[in-house]
């Protein structure tokens, strides 16, 4: 509009000073708001242009227009208080600032009660929407398919690389087929300590079928799948820990597993969220182990072409799995199972974080149903102010106006407390649960959510809101007027508090069933025996670089030379090793009882086989049942020997001894043990899993087992578990620098957050339920306190005429009581429909527990009886002669 | 009839010299934007005050953005007159002499 009048200076601070107006802008009233900004924008132009004629880019000066500036936000906020004298909505918003103000405890209340209901729903939300509601990070997610491995016994198997090279070339319902393994580790060394991380081996169109690009550098290249390519690509997560984040990485070498790897390339950080993978490295088909058809050790996940769907691809892939059975006996039975790749990352806390969400949402009606009928024992404690101001002339639509302005403010503020209470509220469930969902990480409060937030306040207060003004608004004013003064109510306004409080006493129950039923099951969890003592006992990982320990006298060295010194730290009581630590993985094996090999691929049988140390079972304090363990005349030269567990020695001789039986178990070669010895079962899985059928051999005979390259360090001390942590290490150390020794922990703490999950929802749920209790039983007090104070008349009469106090009492307790009554019995109807959504969670509890049921029961009506009591008391102080003087 | 505010006062004071817009009334006046501004909306909402835009013509001469000039009305003067004798009256009987009416720069 203006010409170039004004220098670039003068037009900077101009510009500078007119961001400010048009922030202030907004709350100028829309009908002077053109004046407003341009009165502002005449002024401080002319200003700017004064600058420029004194020559003065003059620095007191400018400081001196912005501060001036700064003016504008009074004079915006003089423009609406102005305004509020003759706009009517102003003014309804003015009245209703100054209800609020004079009644801060009501206001108070029914803030806090509302943001405490909106705080949980906006964090749960939060956390569904991400984990649930929001797709992967990849590009398309929706075409994204995960393909576990399938044959008779095992629907989540592995595939072998033969087959996926058939399934990528042969299929056409894929746009992208790429593969890579699972559960890998590898050792980095180098200038830093050593340490073993977790590392995978993937095809070169892995990153490309899920969409995504390297952060720096390059992924690999078909060729680098033939042949024998030592490259690797580094997470995000370790580049940064490892390296500092330095890009000058890419294109130099770093020792992997004791041998030099090439850098190509860093993946974004979005993959660390989703894939516990720090190393990659190209799948090398060229090796011998890779055309073994029985070697399945692949996951695949593929990308559908468009319009295809994951139904039809699963007939597509079952039809190519028949023909390579049919070419290929060692396949017989095998085929893929096609998973919806989020299916497969949000894994089984789907149902689980629905039921939380149900929750709060519970906490929040049961917070409007407080909320209500708090408004509605205001409404009609203000019937006689609206009489008056209808008889004055207010039409009923201003009324209504102004009792919905009232409670939109009340909403929108709670709205706003709500969002910053579950922001905080999401900042602790992230610390809490870290590990405990997928993707907790990416959880925030984004737009949808801040939608999703208001609208619930929003939609909150105009239903709260609504139901008293239509009240007030139907009224009779005649009848009003009259009764002013006399402070008596209409029955109706009461029974609707009534319905309130029963459906809040129901629902809360419902929660507390839940809780309830949570609670007992983690108890039950954590008193499942595991088979072993943890007490003071503390388990490390050690892993042998391949390239350095070639031999298993080698590794076998190591260790005895890390007893030894273990043993010499004071303290130790005692230490041993083995391949498979409780709670730390597992993995099973095919064997036969010696002259009895199974017919067919079909009738094989499997168990757990570990390898353990002579000392591990007395470490462990893991009983000898029978025969003894192992000792050091068990050698590479003598006959082979294991020991089996109490479980698989009764299902393979029940009803005698397996002592001296002999089993041939398939560790690529076959090895011949006898069984030694029988030892307790252990409940390796964790304690909601059954004890597996255990195996277990000695690291010093050869073919039995897979050699212990990879161990973990079971040492029991005899005082505080955590002070000989350093000292492990510095054993390590002093005898390889190469190794490194991962995942100290006290077995105590393992053992603890192997029950993290189930706690970490029990503990949400609890809360929850505490929260839905307490607003039940503030919505059942303060429906009492309201109905004695009404009727304080009638109770003072009624003790004019001859009631005892206690007659009295006992009325107001009965009125309580019975909707506390009718709650729990609506509650248990509620319950025993709704608890069935978690049975699935629940570890040797039934969703009918009735114990549970009792104990809420209960507790509930304890609660209810606590909250008539104070009205009821007060009830009985009411005056008779106050009563009488006002007839 | 109500006094004025001391800001009112000063205000409307400087605009009766023939200081006319609201920065320049500030420079007069010494009193913030904060200030001078809500009371110049008070003065012209009692009807002390009139508001005008300059003409477009000056305005695009120097091409700029038209200003908003205040003029005192019959009432406005009357105010003023009114309001300066009552502090005056006011400072006499707190025995301090009206030696400057506090419009003055």
């Amino acid at each position: 509009m203006m010409g170039d009048e004004l220098s670039r200076d003068a037009r900077a601070v101009y510009d500078r000073c007119m961001r400010i107006v048009h922030v202030a802008r907004v709350v100028v009233p829309e009908r002077r708001r053109d004046d407003w900004t341009r009165e502002w924008s005449g002024e401080l132009w002319y200003r700017a242009l004064l600058l420029d004629r004194s020559r003065g880019s003059d620095r007191h000066a400018v400081r001196r227009l912005v501060v001036r500036t700064m003016g504008v936000f009074p004079h915006a906020l003089w423009t609406l208080t102005d305004e509020m004298r003759i706009d009517p909505m102003l003014q309804d918003l003015k009245y209703a600032i100054r209800g609020i103000v004079k009644r801060p405890a009501f206001a108070a209340l029914v803030v806090a009660t509302l943001a405490l209901g909106i705080g949980a729903n906006t964090a749960m939300f939060s956390i569904v929407h991400s984990v649930l509601l929001r797709p992967l990070p990849y590009e398309r997610p929706d075409a994204l398919v995960y393909m576990y491995g399938g044959f008779k016994q095992n629907s989540q198997a592995m595939v072998s690389p033969p087959d996926y090279l058939d399934y990528r070339d042969r299929n056409s319902v894929f746009s992208s087929l790429a593969g890579r393994t699972v559960y890998g580790t590898a050792i980095i060394t180098g200038s830093d300590e050593p340490e073993r991380v977790q590392s995978s081996i993937a095809t070169a169109n892995f990153f490309s079928t899920l969409g995504v690009k390297p952060y720096r550098g390059r992924v690999f290249l078909p060729e680098e799948e033939r042949g024998d390519h030592a490259v690797a690509i580094l997470s995000y997560g370790l580049w940064q820990r490892r390296y500092a984040g330095d890009a000058r990485i890419i294109g130099t070498t770093i020792p992997i597993d004791g041998r030099p790897h090439t850098v190509i390339g860093i993946m974004p950080p979005v993959l660390d969220r989703t894939m516990d993978v720090q190393i990659w490295r190209p799948i090398p088909f060229g090796l011998d182990e890779m055309s073994v058809r029985r070697f399945h050790f692949l996951r695949l996940v593929g990308r559908l072409k468009p319009g295809v769907t994951i139904a039809q691809a699963q007939r597509h892939m079952d039809a190519i799995a028949r023909d390579l059975a049919a070419q290929y006996p060692e396949n017989e039975s095998w085929h893929l199972n096609l998973v919806p790749y989020r299916d497969v990352v949000i894994g089984g806390v789907g149902p689980v974080l629905l039921v939380l969400l149900g929750a709060v949402g519970v906490v929040l009606l049961i917070a409007c149903g407080n909320v209500a009928s708090l408004l509605l024992a205001r409404a009609s404690a203000r019937s006689g102010e609206m009489a008056v101001r209808t008889a004055l002339g207010a039409g009923r639509s201003r009324l209504v106006r102004q009792l919905l302005t009232e409670s939109l403010l009340l909403g929108v503020t709670a709205g706003i407390a709500g969002l910053v209470l579950g922001h905080y509220l999401l900042v602790a469930v992230r610390a809490v649960g870290d590990g405990m969902l997928p993707r907790l990480a990416e959880v925030e409060i984004d737009g949808t959510v801040l939608a999703f937030t208001f609208g619930v306040s929003l939609l909150t207060s105009l239903v709260f809101g609504a139901a008293p003004a239509l009240h007030a608004a139907r009224s009779d004013v005649a009848a009003m007027m009259k009764s002013l003064g006399k402070a008596s109510t209409t029955r109706s306004a009461v029974s609707t508090r009534d319905v309130l409080v029963v459906v809040q006493v129901a629902l809360s129950f419902v929660l507390l069933i839940g809780a309830g039923l949570l609670v007992r099951s983690l108890w039950r969890l954590q008193d499942v025996q595991t088979g072993f003592d943890p007490s003071r006992l503390v388990a490390a990982s050690v892993s042998l670089p391949q390239t350095k320990y070639k031999t298993r006298d080698a590794e076998v060295r190591f260790w005895d030379q890390v007893f030894e010194r273990v043993r010499a730290i004071p303290g130790v009581e005692s230490v041993a090793a083995t391949t498979l630590f409780p709670l730390r993985g597992g993995g099973d094996t095919y064997f036969y009882i010696e002259g009895q090999p199974p017919a067919t691929d079909a009738d094989r049988m499997n168990a757990t086989p570990a390898i353990a140390t002579e000392d591990y079972f007395t470490t462990m304090r893991i009983p000898l049942i029978a025969g003894r363990v192992f000792n050091a005349a068990d050698r590479s030269d003598g006959a082979g020997v294991m020991i089996v567990s109490d479980a698989l020695a009764r299902r393979l001789f029940p009803g005698a001894s397996a002592l001296g039986k002999r089993l041939v178990v398939d560790f690529g070669k076959p090895f011949v043990g006898e069984i030694i010895g029988v030892v307790g079962d252990v409940r390796i899985y964790g304690q909601a899993n059954d004890a597996p059928e255990m195996m277990y051999f000695t690291g010093r005979q050869p073919n039995a087992g897979w050699g212990m390259g990879f161990g973990n360090l079971a040492t029991r001390v005899r005082g505080d578990p955590d002070a000989i942590v350093s000292q492990l290490r510095a054993v390590v150390r002093s005898l390889d620098p190469d190794v490194p020794l991962s995942a100290i922990q006290t077995v105590e703490s393992i053992l603890y957050d192997s029950v993290a999950a189930p706690r970490f929802r029990t503990q949400l749920l609890v809360g929850f339920a505490a929260v839905a209790l307490i607003l039940a039983v503030v919505g059942l007090y303060g429906m009492l306190a309201y109905s004695v104070t009404q009727r304080s008349r009638e109770m003072g009469i009624r003790m004019a005429l001859g009631a005892r106090p206690t007659a009295v009492f006992r009325m107001v307790v009965r009125q309580g009581m019975m909707l506390v009554v009718v709650g729990i019995v609506l509650g248990v109807i509620g319950a025993i429909a709704a608890t069935r959504l978690l049975a699935a969670q629940l570890f040797a509890v039934t969703p009918r527990d009735p114990a549970v049921f009792v104990v809420v029961a209960t507790a509930l009506t304890m609660a209810g009886l606590a909250a008539c009591i104070v009205p009821a008391r007060r009830a009985t102080k009411a005056d008779p002669i106050a009563a009488l003087r006002l007839e | 009839m109500k006094p004025l505010s001391v800001s009112a006062l000063a205000v409307l004071g400087a605009i009766s010299r023939s200081v006319r817009y609201g920065f320049d009334i500030m420079d007069a006046t010494g009193l913030p934007s904060g200030t001078v501004y809500p009371v110049l909306g008070r003065l012209e909402r009692d009807g002390y005050v009139r508001s005008k835009w300059e003409s477009q013509g000056i305005a695009q001469r120097e091409k700029r953005p038209p200003r908003r000039y205040y003029e005192i009305t019959a009432a406005g003067a009357r105010a003023l007159a009114e309001s300066a004798e009552h502090y005056r009256t006011l400072g006499a009987r707190l025995g301090i002499s009206p030696r400057r009416t506090p419009t003055t720069k």
